[in-house]
């Protein structure tokens, strides 16, 4: 099956904007790890124990599209270039762990792009739901639906103390990671952030930037999940989430009320030069164009700044990135003509959505 | 030159990085400069599970040495992976290694989850029908003790022979159970 379309389209079901605190919360997504009894994890497993597990839940899943409402797309990754899956990575479809993977490894992509099942990543299976906006419940129900299907024909490994068995220590129990993706620029300028991630941590829980561990929270962006798996129910996981995440996002909307009660015209000036940044820059680094974004972003929360789709924002968020800009151009570039090349699709973007009042035309085929 | 930062302030530091073996040439004022961290390394993995666990089992206390070498000697059946080879890389090697490890893994959990050690989540439904029974056979039991306590006996008989017909019910239906 092709994966052309799941390359060449930089919209993808997370990003539609939509979805309960949309402005704030961009994304919910469940994750599941599970393993099959009988072959040892793909760590330690061989070649041949690697294809009878990939067959295994690649048939049962295939099988079960009817029930799912959902058409899958098989993809082995080996059979798939280096930037193709950095494109993969950068629409968070499939681990930075599986692109690099060189021997085994696949996915199954449902055609909306909302469910990735990796086979023999670091664990047989890694059920993956994204969803837009707050949706912690709306999203383990379907990954908790297709764990169903799975576990009713495949043989699970799992232990009555221990829970789902998996690969890492940090994920035995109930196997199940459930994140959001939220911006946070008033909590970031406010200088509130060190102290609202020190607490989280507290409470078992873990804040990171979105492009993964010590990295700084580019376009203050920022990824909260749980870490305890085991001791502690799926539901009590999840509407502890939901708790703390309603949480934030009140104390981000009163920071941005008091941004600007106190300071409207630095604060907009700032929003307005950034939006001047991404419509006239000839070099742009994913750096300024993660802050500019981010400000821009605001702006259109605040409704101080008007005539932007969030909807082109979403998608420059996502062509920004070293793995789309090199697909867009269709060669290898070098740092400085990234930012040059970036620097021009954010203007064409931009200033085609200035000019025409358009969603259709797509500038960026190849 | 303005700050790359503020595009306000004028440029008072210039620092050169080294990005994927390419040289960058950053610009800014004494007040962002202040906020820049060029001691920043690039890390893949800054404190990594496995290094934890490893300080975790490896105080080499003379009295615990001989003892920690025959733990980290145990080894799995199924996928030969020892003890200390699932501390080195801070991952199991198969499904097996639990049962393997069964008497060292109560410490690691405890470490990695808050203390806890047992699972009450989900179960497949094939392991589900036995451990519903068994869970509730458990809480049916913590509330009579409670009553108990309260002395609370009529209460206390009712619930202990709940118990008992939640007992009967888990070995007539648990017989075939094939468990692990």
């Amino acid at each position: 099956m092709t994966i052309e379309r799941f390359l060449n389209n930089s919209a993808t079901s997370w990003m539609a904007g939509e979805g309960e605190h949309a402005d704030i919360v961009m994304s919910t997504r469940i994750r599941l790890a599970r393993n099959l009894t009988g072959f040892r994890f793909p760590l330690s497993f061989t070649e041949n124990e690697a294809l009878q597990v990939d067959q295994a839940i690649s048939s049962v899943l295939l099988d079960a599209e009817a029930e799912l409402e959902s058409t899958f797309s098989y993809i082995d990754i080996k059979e798939v270039s280096t930037l193709n899956r950095q494109v993969l990575v950068e629409k968070h479809l499939i681990s930075p762990k599986l692109a690099n993977s060189e021997i085994v490894g696949s996915v199954l992509l449902s055609n909306d792009e909302s469910v990735s099942v990796m086979i023999n990543e670091e664990d047989h299976i890694r059920i993956q739901c994204i969803y837009p906006g707050l949706q912690f419940h709306e999203a383990w129900r379907q990954a908790d639906k297709i764990d169903d299907i799975l576990e009713k024909q495949l043989p699970y490994a799992f232990d009555e103390q221990f829970g789902y068995l998996t690969s890492c220590p940090t994920n035995t129990g109930t196997g199940l990671r459930a994140s959001v993706m939220m911006h946070l620029p008033a909590l970031t300028m406010t200088n509130q952030m060190n102290r609202i991630v020190t607490a989280i941590t507290r409470l078992g829980m873990v804040v990171r930037g979105i492009y993964g561990e010590g990295s700084e929270a580019l376009g203050n962006i920022y990824q909260m999940s749980n870490q305890t798996t085991l001791g502690k129910s799926e539901e009590d996981i999840l509407t502890d989430l939901q708790s703390v995440t309603e949480q934030i996002i009140k104390k981000e909307r009163e920071a941005r009320a008091a941004l600007i009660h106190t300071r409207p015209n630095v604060l907009e000036d700032r929003l307005y030069r950034s939006l001047g940044v991404l419509t006239y820059a000839r070099l742009l680094t994913t750096e300024e164009a993660g802050r500019c974004l981010s400000d821009v972003r605001l702006g259109i929360d605040l409704g101080l700044i008007k005539g932007v789709k969030v909807a082109i924002l979403n998608e420059c968020m996502m062509f920004m990135q070293p793995g789309f800009l090199q697909k867009y151009a269709g060669v290898p570039l070098q740092l400085e003509e990234r930012d040059v090349f970036r620097a021009k699709l954010f203007r064409e973007r931009l200033q085609v959505n200035n000019n025409i009042d358009d969603e259709g035309e797509e500038i960026h085929d190849v | 030159m303005i700050c790359e930062n503020c595009k306000q302030r004028p440029t008072k530091v210039t620092v050169t990085q080294i990005l994927n073996g390419e040289q960058v040439q950053r610009h800014y004022c004494d007040v962002c400069a202040q906020d820049f961290h060029p001691f920043h390394l690039d890390l893949q993995d800054p404190l990594s599970l496995h290094q934890l666990l490893s300080n975790w089992f490896g105080i080499p206390e003379n009295q615990q040495l001989q003892q920690k070498q025959q733990t980290e000697a145990i080894s799995c059946s199924s996928c030969e992976w020892t003890f200390r080879q699932f501390l080195k890389q801070g991952k199991f090697g198969c499904a097996h290694c639990y049962e393997s490890f069964h008497e060292q893994l109560p410490e690691v959990f405890k470490k990695l989850h808050n203390g806890n050690v047992k699972h009450v989540g989900k179960a497949p439904s094939t392991f589900g029908q036995t451990l519903k029974l068994k869970r509730q056979i458990e809480s049916v039991r913590t509330l009579m003790r409670t009553a108990i306590e309260i002395e609370n006996f009529e209460e206390a008989a009712l619930l202990r022979d709940e118990a008992r017909a939640l007992e009967e019910q888990l070995q007539s239906g648990g017989e075939n159970r094939d468990d692990n």
